[in-house]
């Protein structure tokens, strides 16, 4: 390295991963492309239960699919129903990879990511809505919490 | 989670695959919520499996076929049509039958088909400080308040808990979730504060301040079991409650203080005649003189004494339900039998009211929701008169109508009328 004639050049250095943690809830490990949600998110109603596409008119991602998906979103709204779309999806084989969440997880959507073996975490540090870039390759593993990402 | 040496064995498939399956999603769950062993639950009522989320029903017959069996005494919630009348109601044909393949699955898994909000008007009434597993927000608000039976708001998981007798010790379940938060003194008379309609009002105006927190009633008057019932059925639809304390009259709290278990009360609220009229407004959308063309009593499921009073009513005034109006009075099966016995469905019929059993108008094949899985046209009502304040508050979504809150009497009264008095 050092009989290099020049410095070596790597104008396109990758960012350095990046991490934070959350509550561990649904012990599966995972990994795919972030969907970042700046709005609270509903499985019943939002999302067509055969596809995993987003359905609700005028969504900031409708017409997009959450199956493979890394799922980051500030909170769930209309907590029941949740489970039975995320089994329904998984049956299709359209279940998101994992589900981050960033306020406390419910009941209805654990059992829900349990039954579609889906990693749940929640409550993360600081806001990954806000930090983690849509679309960015993401990681969670839902037995440590520890969710990481690189832009 | 510990488990026990009999937990143990379950999750080895000593008492079968579905059984060790059913733990090891119990164990999943506890997990995620902390909690720290099983409890063993004597009692669960059972998500109906309802037709309205086309993925249930095929889970319910997938789940049926994995063999599982329930092993404590489980009952069902409502379905999405009266099993026995379908075709009188409306119901299509293809629902009816869908509903039917529901019921065959719950048989096969030996739930019972009670198909009511109400079980605990069928005898399912489990001891104070028993642990069970309840699903439908009315009836989980009354087996934790009136009757001190520990439950957490059930889902799709009761059936695990139902096949395995065990749930996760969290929640609801634990001496330090069941204390006092809100402190309500109650401000209102005997007059006005009476029927179910204005138990109903003021669960509806403390629902919505306390959220999913724990309210604590201080002078509820002299609630009935039908008006306990009506206010935990509202508390539970403007906010999550699932626990509520009114010293003297629910299980747990002797007094304001033990309510409260040493904690001072986080805000304490008058309610006078002044909030439950406001809870009123804010549930009519019809002005009075306007057509009305449903009434609907009978949420949460009413009593034989409550379908005694409608009976009565109509034979003491000699009236009879308008023409262009639909009046459902919604029970259970039993009740109606009963009922039947007692004469009472018939001279309710006799009016032109009809007596609905397993179902109710939001479950039902005129929901929007349903009306477009199954080709019907909406909204099916346009104005309906209810003295639920859950009814009220679904029905002008659910089903696209304008609503109006009454009580029992002057719900009648707008039945035969037509127009909203």
């Amino acid at each position: 390295m050092t009989n290099a004639p020049y410095p070596e050049q790597r104008p396109t250095d990758p960012a350095p991963p990046q991490t934070a943690k959350a509550r561990a809830m649904v012990r599966r490990r995972a990994t795919g492309a972030a969907l970042v949600f700046q709005k609270a998110f509903s499985f019943l109603g939002d999302v067509d239960m055969d596809t995993g596409v987003i359905i609700a008119r005028g969504h900031e991602h409708e017409g997009q699919s959450i199956a493979g998906k890394v799922m980051i979103y500030p909170e769930s709204k209309g907590s029941s129903g949740g489970c039975i779309v995320l089994m329904t999806l998984a049956k299709r084989g359209r279940q998101p990879a994992a589900i981050v969440l960033e306020k406390p997880a419910d009941p209805n959507i654990v059992e829900g990511a349990i039954l579609a073996g889906v990693a749940l975490v929640c409550e993360p540090e600081r806001s990954l809505v806000a930090s983690v870039p849509n679309g960015a390759l993401v990681s969670v593993d839902g037995t440590t919490g520890q969710v990481s990402w690189s832009a | 989670m510990k488990l026990t040496d009999d937990e143990k064995r379950m999750l080895d498939g000593q008492r079968g695959e579905p059984a060790a399956r059913a733990l090891d999603y119990l164990v999943q769950f506890g997990d995620a919520f902390g909690a720290e062993r099983f409890v063993d639950v004597i009692y669960a009522h059972y998500p109906a499996e309802m037709s309205i989320y086309r993925g249930n029903v095929e889970d319910a017959i997938e789940y049926a076929a994995t063999g599982a069996r329930v092993c404590i005494p489980t009952t069902s919630s409502t379905l999405a049509c009266d099993l026995e009348q379908w075709e009188r109601v409306g119901c299509p044909r293809p629902l009816y039958e869908l509903q039917a393949r529901v019921v065959a699955a719950h048989r096969r898994l030996g739930v019972l088909g009670t198909y009511t909000c109400t079980p605990q008007h069928l005898g399912f009434v489990p001891p104070k400080g028993s642990y069970i597993i309840s699903v439908e927000s009315s009836a989980i608000v009354y087996y934790n308040s009136v009757l001190g039976a520990r439950t957490n708001r059930g889902g799709m998981f009761t059936r695990f808990s139902a096949v395995t007798g065990k749930y996760p010790l969290m929640g609801y379940l634990l001496d330090e979730n069941r204390r006092g938060t809100h402190l309500f003194r109650i401000r209102l008379g005997p007059d006005e504060l009476r029927t179910d309609a204005d138990y109903s009002a003021l669960g509806f105006h403390a629902g919505a301040i306390v959220g999913s927190e724990v309210p604590v009633f201080d002078r509820l008057g002299t609630p009935t079991q039908s008006n306990l019932l009506a206010l935990g059925a509202a508390l539970a639809t403007s906010g999550s409650v699932t626990l509520f304390h009114a010293p003297g009259h629910t299980a747990e709290a002797a007094s304001i203080e033990q309510a409260f278990a040493g904690t001072r009360p986080k805000e304490t609220h008058e309610v006078g005649r002044k909030e439950l009229d406001a809870v009123r407004d804010t549930l009519t959308t019809v002005a009075p003189g306007e057509r009305v063309d449903f009434v609907t009593l009978g949420c949460p499921h009413y009593t034989l004494d409550q379908l005694r009073f409608v009976a009565e009513w109509f034979r003491q005034h000699r009236k009879r339900v308008h023409p262009d109006v639909r009046l459902w009075v919604c029970t259970n099966r039993m009740t109606r039998q009963a009922a039947t016995w007692e004469g009472i469905t018939q001279q309710i019929e006799a009016a032109g009211g009809l007596v609905i059993c397993d179902s109710c108008p939001v479950e039902s094949h005129m929901r929007i929701s349903t009306c477009k899985e199954f080709g019907l046209k909406t909204p099916q009502c346009d104005a309906m008169v209810t003295d639920s304040c859950k009814m009220a508050r679904y029905v002008g979504d659910l089903l696209g109508c304008k609503t109006a809150l009454r009580d029992r009497a002057a719900c009648l009264q707008t039945a035969a009328a037509g127009k909203l008095l």
